[in-house]
């Protein structure tokens, strides 16, 4: 109820369009059942006056009968465009909402979701959700208010078979979609799940096709696809089963509604409360308000796997952001000098302290290194230096100002960041590198390219800058998917740079290229460099070891470098 | 006309792609007839339905019975009705049925056919895509077995029936039906032709999408360093907004169809109703089988109209077949070797040549020899030909001169899987997948006892940082080792290549993020590894290459003389 409320809410925007969806839906269910109790009071009306029982001007119901044709066909057509057009409104609305909500939790707060079931929530679970507006929430609306108003008429005629009736349209339209929503509940909640985790298996098994072969584990894997296929499809098969019961009973309501509106009606005739042509026209009255609420058990069937996948998408966009920016940020920093003292940074409440009272001071303009075993903490620096992570206690400033006091975006566009993690879009080169200044013409791109030394390979290419790196930059080289991810930070020009293993994966050739190009663009910034490399490590004025979240004590070989420096 | 207009062949494909659906159908002909029986069953049951309410308002309004005279109808009209609805409940089941056995086997042909076009061509594919195509892409087919096949074959047989019961009590109205009905398939077809491409279009639009968003997602922790996660959002809206108006666009076309069907069925039963009250008015037509015939008249066109709605999931499967006979009708890599390896001492590459179609890049006239307890180092600039090397050992590439020769035999002669169970490989950008880390080491040997998968962590260095971890072995990966950092991921994935019992051992920059204290563990363990397995080191690390027993320079694809000057400094 609470996921159902929330959804609601999400459409207040688009309640014209809802709304006229609405109403263009109950005008067309209510012209249905029109059109085919007047016929039936028409022919009944038509028969006795032929046998001369009664007098009847057929001209107004003949007419009106082809009248409401024509409004029945115009109104279903333009029901289903509006209802249509909101529903992808709604969903367009629904994408944005969702990804504004992710984006504030990248990175920290979401390791912890598989990458294939992301998509799966993204764009499955948001476009499951269509069902709800247009299976769901259009259909039950105007199905409420036809039943209002086809019991309201009956009732005209008739109290009890107003109540026969509407006792009938409210087991088939309410109480057997409830009865089947509850039984299918947690097959449809289980379907999507198994969805998302069949989706993650094919990604995976198609990123590590290569391993899986190599491995012999490519029959387990697709034993495994299949078996989850398997399940997937028993869920289904349990919700068919429960569609078939609902059909059957469906089914039986509206022809048993109608024996019991006769079986009331019949005596009602032989009293003089209730003309025959009356009689007929409720037959064909009840039988037809039926189809009026024929959309609900389907409609009711779905609300299980949408209300999941609501859900799941509540779920994630839920996720308090690990880091909040402030309310009222201080201005950007001036000077860039970035010092830490007593800095404690700890990602889980059950993890032990990725940096432990860390102090340390980078002069503006200084290039720090940081060396140390994997793990002691040195990308936990970055992490705190960017935002990414808020830190527990001590402080970690920039210039003067806490950082803790500047908004991630203030900070992050301070700082060109260069590590393991880069990514590269599945576009061209060109797209890529403009991704750090959108305003760079070709020479920009080609001299930072040629800083980074990846230019005459970039020339090489058939198309050149338009070249499509491919998902992940997959039809790049390692090395050149690196020193690609180089020149994009050389061409974002900030004044503080964080380096994290540049030339990792880099031969020795590439690397002392990307050196030269490093060293030009170290100069004048401040610059925090991660490297095991000693070539790459003499860039910096200074190294420091960091070991368990510490700076450790300097060893006699780091004075010796820096005093081989000066 | 001698030029065919630009969507033909679309068309014709299409055609094709719907004959394969048709041609899957086969295999669950039995269900398939047993959901267009019931339907059918349901359809007469209807029709007497119908009989027995119409005598029952014959005699009220015509011959002023009352109740009592009239009770003894209502016994078997609500036999038939209870009837009507069991047979009714059926349909779905069997559909199902069909639909059900379909997919899984489609499912799993896929899976099969994927795994036999090998990694080399997974490579090509975005893997969001073939994850649409066997999870959603299969789903759609659902619809078009269970309702729109069934469907198709009960809109001949209902009007059929509901006809056969109208024209003994109304000609006239029968002709109405008669004159009507074929009108629908003929407005079905013309519009339907226009939106197929359409649909087409929209699904490819779809998949493309959602590669986007999901290039997008994965690309967050970037796109935000940048600043421009922001942005990011906007393109996501114009996306979907473009997404948005082409749907509509298929949709108006898609629902002129149900408009001109709706405006003709409808106008017909006002028809009838009309032109049968003005017959009873002048005593031409008795009411009974007037109003019969009125009560059968909607029942008439339901499944014509029904039709209306089954006939966007036959598009929609077509769309979805296109990608998956794409997909099935790619031909797996020939391979003609069948021979068994017992085992594996020698690993000669004889004049071994091969170049990529890009860039010309790849290795030509490669010779040498590694012998198992030996550590081959292969070091050469990026470029050079190292990874193709790799993936010329492994069997993934296939030489395009010279050959590969495991003691003596040509590779090519081989089983490919036979030669894999000597082989164990850490790549240059190591996969892990979802699992635990202990799921992900077990991945050649899934039933290593705990100890053994210890001892092949703590070789690779990587025990101390997985039980510092609060589930230890027992950790849960996210997706590719997500919460892992670079160096972890690739000891993990190292532990996976030692736990492998295997003759030969390909490392791909095996040190590559590693510290120099734990890069000194793994050279360590490579030097162990060396005496009892044929190690093949590609690296350009230079401490790496000094645990090597001899040292293989590749430049531009062929084997150099070393460099003079000090590279092992």
């Amino acid at each position: 109820m609470k996921d159902l409320r929330r959804l609601l809410a999400l459409y207040r925007p688009y309640r014209a369009w809802i709304a006229l969806g609405i109403a263009l839906s109950t005008a067309t269910a209510l012209s249905n059942v029109a059109l085919l109790a007047l016929s039936g009071w028409f022919i009944a009306s038509m028969a006795l006056a032929g046998l001369g029982t009664q007098l009847f001007n057929f001209f107004t119901p003949a007419a009106a009968i082809r009248g409401l044709a024509i409004l029945r066909s115009l109104a279903r057509y333009l029901e289903r465009l509006v209802t249509h057009d909101a529903t992808l409104r709604l969903l367009s609305e629904l994408r944005i909402w969702f990804y504004e909500r992710l984006e504030p939790l990248a990175p920290a707060g979401l390791r912890i979701h598989r990458r294939g079931d992301l998509l799966s929530r993204m764009r499955a679970d948001i476009d499951s959700l269509d069902n709800f507006y247009l299976r769901i929430l259009a259909p039950s609306a105007s199905a409420a208010l036809s039943l209002m108003l086809l019991t309201g008429f009956l009732a005209t005629f008739s109290l009890p078979i107003a109540a026969v009736t509407a006792a009938g349209l409210l087991i088939a339209g309410v109480g057997l979609p409830l009865l089947m929503l509850g039984l299918g509940r947690r097959a449809g909640g289980q379907a999507v799940a198994l969805r998302g985790a069949l989706r993650a298996a094919v990604t995976d098994g198609t990123r590590g096709a290569a391993e899986l072969r190599a491995f012999g584990a490519t029959p387990r894997q697709t034993a495994r696809i299949d078996a989850l296929s398997d399940r997937l499809i028993d869920r289904q098969r349990h919700l068919a089963r429960l569609k078939g019961v609902s059909v059957t009973l469906s089914t039986l309501t509206a022809p048993l509604a109608m024996v019991a509106a006769l079986l009331l009606a019949i005596p009602m005739v032989g009293r003089g409360d209730l003309s025959p042509p009356d009689t007929a026209m409720i037959a064909l009255f009840v039988l037809a308000a039926f189809e009026a609420i024929a959309t609900l058990p389907p409609a009711f069937q779905a609300l299980g796997e949408t209300l999941a996948a609501a859900r799941r998408i509540f779920e994630i966009a839920d996720t308090p952001a690990p880091v909040a920016d402030p309310s009222a940020p201080e201005p950007t920093p001036t000077r860039h000098d970035i010092r830490a003292k007593g800095l404690c940074l700890r990602y889980r409440p059950q993890n032990a302290l990725a940096l432990d009272h860390l102090s340390l001071h980078l002069q503006q303009g200084e290039v720090l290194a940081l060396k140390g075993l994997t793990g002691a903490g040195k990308t936990s620096i970055f992490n705190a230096i960017l935002r990414f992570h808020d830190y527990q206690s001590g402080s970690l400033q920039i210039g003067s100002t806490e950082v803790s006091a500047l908004s991630g975006a203030q900070i992050r566009g301070l700082c060109a960041v260069v590590d393991q993690h880069g990514h590269l879009f599945n576009t061209t080169i060109r797209d890529n590198l403009r991704l750090a200044r959108p305003e760079a013409d070709d020479a920009a791109l080609r001299r930072a390219l040629e800083d980074a030394a990846l230019w005459e390979e970039v020339r090489a290419f058939p198309r050149g800058l338009d070249t499509f790196v491919g998902e992940a930059g997959a039809r790049l080289s390692g090395g050149q998917a690196r020193r690609l991810i180089v020149a994009r930070a050389l061409l974002k020009d900030a004044p503080i740079l964080l380096l994290d293993e540049p030339t990792e994966n880099l031969d020795a050739a590439s690397e002392d290229r990307v050196i030269a190009a490093l060293r030009r663009l170290v100069a004048g910034r401040t610059v925090l460099l991660i490297s095991h490399r000693p070539r790459t490590l003499a860039l910096a004025d200074r190294v420091l070891t960091i070991d368990k979240g510490r700076v450790a004590a300097p060893s006699p070989k780091d004075r010796g470098a820096r005093l081989a420096r000066a | 006309m001698t030029t065919t207009s630009p969507q033909a062949p679309d068309r014709a494909i299409a055609k094709a792609l719907e004959r394969w659906l048709r041609a899957r159908a086969r295999a669950v002909r039995a269900p398939l007839t047993g959901a267009v029986l019931a339907g059918a069953a349901a359809a007469v049951l209807l029709i007497g339905q119908a009989w027995l309410l119409a005598r029952i308002i014959d005699a009220v309004v015509i011959h002023h019975l009352g109740l009592g005279q009239i009770l003894p109808l209502v016994p078997p009209l609500l036999g038939v009705i209870v009837a009507r609805a069991l047979v009714a409940g059926l349909v779905p089941l069997a559909a199902f049925a069909a639909a059900a056995r379909i997919r899984r086997d489609l499912r799993h042909a896929l899976q099969t056919h994927i795994t036999a076009l090998g990694p080399a061509w997974v490579g090509t594919r975005r893997s969001g895509d073939l994850a649409n195509t066997l999870v959603d892409g299969v789903d759609e087919l659902e619809k078009y077995y269970a309702d729109y096949l069934p469907q198709r074959s009960l809109m001949a047989l209902i009007p059929l029936a509901m006809l056969a019961a109208v024209v003994p009590s109304d000609w006239v109205s029968a002709l109405i039906l008669c004159l009507t009905a074929p009108l629908i398939p003929f407005f079905m077809i013309l519009i339907g032709k226009g939106t197929e491409a359409l649909n087409q279009r929209q699904w490819r639009s779809l998949a493309r999408m959602s590669a986007h968003v999901f290039d997008a997602i994965e690309g967050l922790t970037t796109l935000k360093l940048f600043n421009a996660s922001r942005q990011e959002a906007a393109t996501v809206a114009r996306i979907s907004e473009a997404y948005r108006s082409r749907t509509m666009k298929v949709l108006r076309v898609a629902f002129l169809s149900s408009l001109v069907l709706e405006f003709l069925t409808t106008l017909a039963i006002a028809l009838v109703a009309v032109f049968i009250g003005f017959r009873l008015y002048y005593g031409q037509m008795q009411f009974l089988p007037g109003f019969f015939v009125l009560l059968l008249a909607p029942e008439f066109f339901r499944p014509l109209r029904d039709m209306g709605n089954h006939y966007h999931a036959r598009m929609a499967a077509i769309g979805a077949a296109e990608r998956i006979v794409d997909c099935l009708e790619t031909p797996p890599p020939e391979t003609t070797g069948t021979a068994p390896l017992p085992k594996v001492t020698r690993i000669t590459f004889d004049r071994v040549g091969f170049l990529h179609e890009a860039g010309g890049q790849g290795v030509r006239e490669v010779s040498f020899t590694l012998n198992r307890g030996e550590c081959l180092a292969l070091a050469g600039p990026t470029g050079a030909g190292k990874t193709t090397l790799a993936q010329l050992t492994l069997g993934f590439l296939v030489p395009q001169s010279g050959a590969l020769r495991i003691d003596g035999a040509d590779l090519a002669t081989c089983a490919p899987d036979a030669w894999l169970r000597h082989v164990a490989w850490v790549p240059q950008a190591p996969t892990l997948f979802h699992g635990t880390i202990a799921e992900n080491i077990r991945l050649g040997w899934p039933d290593a006892p705990p100890d053994a998968v210890e001892a092949a962590a703590r070789a690779a260095a990587a025990h101390d940082f997985i039980v510092a971890l609060p589930e230890g072995y027992q950790t849960r990966l996210g997706d590719g080792g997500e919460g892992l950092s670079g160096g972890e991921r690739r000891r993990i994935a190292l532990a996976r290549a030692l736990l492998k019992p295997a003759d030969v051992l390909v490392l791909d920059e095996p040190t590559a993020a590693l510290d120099p204290l734990t890069a000194a563990r793994v050279i360590a363990t490579i030097r162990d590894r060396a005496r009892r397995q044929a190690v093949l080191l590609i690296t350009h690390d230079p401490a790496a290459m000094r645990a090597a027993d001899r040292i293989l320079h590749l430049d531009r694809g062929r084997l150099v003389a070393p460099p003079t000057a000090g590279e092992a400094a």
